[in-house]
């Protein structure tokens, strides 16, 4: 292999020459230190070359070596608990060896080479194989059993499969091909990064992916499979809402890439999953996830990187038939630093001075997720859900990300700075969120939950947005011009709205509510409604309803242990029995 | 269509008056009772309910429910104990919302 010579150093943007085998997208090792790089742009004899990672000192002469590899990822046993920077380097390990922060040209693997993992054989010695068939697997964690796949473009006969502990790199099987190769296959595959990894057909979304937050499920669905998107000002819970769906959200693997946002925040990801239960199986959440980190202090072009392995390591596990859940904090940052490298290109710039293929490129990401039919000759079923959030600047959602992002998502979840700032959390908006799921998990809910899930649902958000019209009469009148009943419905609104939309990410019962218990207690305060608009109309006055001693326990309920459901019983027919009181007092006086 | 009708709410000894006027009486004994008692008139088709200021000043919640309802029309009236003078202070408020000035008590701007 031929050295290249940098002829151009512009930020991460290097050029070169004297590399005519090279092609696009291959890797690239820049300097004497061996920075990573990838060729971006060819232009004749000169290449155009993102470095992940940091170019200073570097300088025209500086040699150029390719290895005519893609940007790839190694997937295998070793990626769940693991951190890893865009490129896929271990950051723990770059930690215990180098110290806090990642030291220029370092080459460690991202899977750890000398670990043994128990590997147990499921395909037999002369089974007829193809790519995606499971060879065997290995218990990689607690709860998740690692399956070892066959790579995707390989088929034919198993000629020998071992049992026993293995490394990574070890030969666990033999497998003879159609053109008669014996192939060598190993419990780590290397994957492109940009590549879309192959799968058989893809479903629609039908399940809902529950995530414990009463606005999302109940309201704003987003479906097994499914792409939703985040997009809110600075300050309203943008990373709060990723962190509690990577902590609650009924998939089995998870995938947290926070890309280009503050430090810290993966640092609370850090710490806090290892102590927190996944309530479903009572183990650490960490057991189930992977996190890949490139913060605001990191390279620039890595955080282009980081999206694609984050998604490239999601896919893998879904071709396993798992569900899986990917969250992206910021695509935002990830925009930014396509333009960085577009405007370092000199490309025209479209929008806001972003690249023009920006839409492309979010919407190439977006359709990575989907419930599909996983090759592999079981026909199993697996799925990838995306939930990316958004940082428009100011604000403002008409701004290019946020617009090429509502194009491919079907789900919206409109953070308010409004909300934010009046103390509610989660801040998502309900009049101009949106989910384009509702109507498939609605008939799920139905199925599933209680037949009459769709009316409730469909009933509270009627009350919600009477009022928000309600109130600009009150803004203009005041509240004596409405009617009692007007009055009721600002009453039951401003009780789902608190009791109900209201949570509080660090209680610790209130952060999560499983889908029965967000049913009772919707079920509950329309019961209220509708019990007291009964009473309005036998004569009842509105401030006895108001002051009904049982909303107390209403408000207090999503506080309820999840499994003492007795407890909803209780307070309905406390409800009924207070209000059928105040109806009989003016009779019997 | 039937007739719209009038009412009279109040204590047993004041509303008793009325009948002889040959409109519908309704003693109560509690402000409860009286609360409930229009609700139920008011879809009974009653047009115009008169109702004591004694029984009126308990209930003000109620009386208020129907002040931005065309119908019905529930005017105070002095009791068999007196006037509190909220009655013709009612008339007042209205007078003004209606045209504006105060024509009737001619004490503008002293309020």
């Amino acid at each position: 292999m031929t050295n290249g010579v940098v002829v151009k150093v512009s930020g991460p943007l290097v050029v070169a020459t004297g590399l005519p085998e090279a092609k696009m997208f291959d890797v690239v090792k820049v300097g004497e230190q061996g920075l990573i790089g990838e060729v971006i742009e060819v232009h004749g004899e000169r290449l155009s070359i993102q470095v992940y990672e940091e170019t200073s000192g570097l300088g025209p002469g500086d040699p150029v070596i390719s290895t005519g590899l893609p940007l790839s990822v190694e997937l295998g046993p070793g990626l769940l608990e693991g951190i890893f920077d865009g490129i896929q380097r271990p950051l723990d390990v770059i930690e215990s060896t180098m110290g806090s922060y990642i030291t220029r040209g370092i080459d460690v693997p991202a899977l750890n080479r000398k670990k043994k993992w128990e590997f147990k054989p499921i395909a037999k010695k002369g089974q007829k194989v193809s790519g995606g068939d499971f060879l065997g697997s290995v218990q990689e964690t607690v709860i998740v059993e690692h399956k070892i796949m066959v790579p995707p473009h390989i088929s034919g006969e198993v000629v020998e499969i071992y049992e026993g502990e293995f490394t990574v790199t070890d030969v666990i099987a033999k497998i003879k091909t159609d053109s008669g190769d014996i192939v060598d296959v190993t419990m780590m595959q290397k994957w492109p990064v940009r590549m879309i990894r192959p799968y058989k057909e893809k479903l629609p979304p039908e399940e809902p992916m529950a995530t414990g937050q009463r606005v999302i499920d109940t309201f704003f669905p987003v479906a097994k499979g499914g792409s939703a998107c985040i997009p809110g000002p600075f300050g309203s819970g943008k990373t709060v809402v990723q962190h509690q769906l990577a902590k609650w959200a009924d998939a089995e693997i998870v995938v947290y890439i926070g890309c280009g946002e503050r430090g810290n925040e993966m640092t609370d990801v850090l710490l806090e999953f290892p102590e927190l239960l996944d309530p479903k199986t009572g183990e650490p959440l960490m057991k189930r996830t992977v996190l890949i980190a490139n913060t605001s202090n990191m390279p620039v072009a890595a955080r282009e990187a980081s999206i694609y392995t984050g998604v490239t390591i999601a896919e893998y596990f879904r071709d396993m038939g798992y569900s899986v859940a990917l969250m992206a904090d910021s695509t935002s940052r990830w925009a930014e630093a396509l333009r960085e490298m577009s405007g370092r290109l000199e490309e025209m710039p479209g929008d806001e001075g972003y690249p023009a293929y920006l839409s492309r490129r979010i919407a190439e990401f977006y359709e990575r997720a989907g419930r599909v039919v996983t090759i592999g000759s079981d026909n199993r079923e697996g799925a990838l859900t995306a939930v990316g959030a958004v940082s428009p600047p100011g604000g403002d959602l008409s701004e290019p990300v946020t617009q090429a992002t509502l194009r491919v998502v079907k789900v919206f979840w409109a953070l308010d700075a409004s909300l934010a700032y009046a103390r509610h959390f989660p801040a998502i908006n309900w009049l101009t969120s949106y989910s384009l799921y509702s109507d498939t998990v609605e008939d799920y809910m139905n199925q599933n939950i209680s037949g009459n899930w769709k009316e409730l649902r469909a009933e509270a958000m009627r009350l919600l947005q009477e009022e928000a019209s309600l109130q600009e009469i009150v803004r203009l009148v005041g509240i004596d011009a409405l009617s009692i009943k007007d009055r009721l419905i600002l009453e039951v609104a401003r009780s789902i709205r608190e009791d109900f939309l209201h949570q509080n990410a660090f209680h610790e019962v209130d952060t999560y509510t499983s889908l029965n218990k967000q049913y009772r207690m919707l079920k509950l305060i329309l019961m209220f409604y509708e019990e007291s608009k009964k009473a309005i109309d036998s004569g009842v006055v509105f401030s006895e309803i108001e002051n009904l001693p049982v909303r107390e326990r209403i408000g207090r309920v999503k506080y309820a242990d999840e499994k003492d459901m007795k407890i909803f019983d209780e307070i309905e027919s406390e409800l009924k029995q207070q209000l059928k009181a105040l109806m009989e007092g003016g009779k019997a006086e | 269509m039937s007739m719209y009708k009038i009412a009279v709410v109040g204590d047993k000894d004041t509303v008793l008056a009325f009948k002889s006027l040959g409109v519908d009486i309704f003693p109560v004994l509690s402000d409860r009772e009286a609360s409930f008692t229009i609700t139920r008139l008011a879809k009974e088709n009653y047009a115009v309910i008169f109702i004591t200021e004694q029984i009126a000043k308990e209930i003000p919640e109620k009386i208020d429910q129907f002040r931005s309802q065309m119908l019905p029309a529930i005017t105070l009236i002095p009791g068999n104990q007196g006037t509190f003078g909220i009655g013709i202070g009612e008339v007042k408020k209205s007078v003004e919302k209606a045209i504006g000035v105060d024509i009737i008590f001619g004490k503008e701007g002293e309020e």
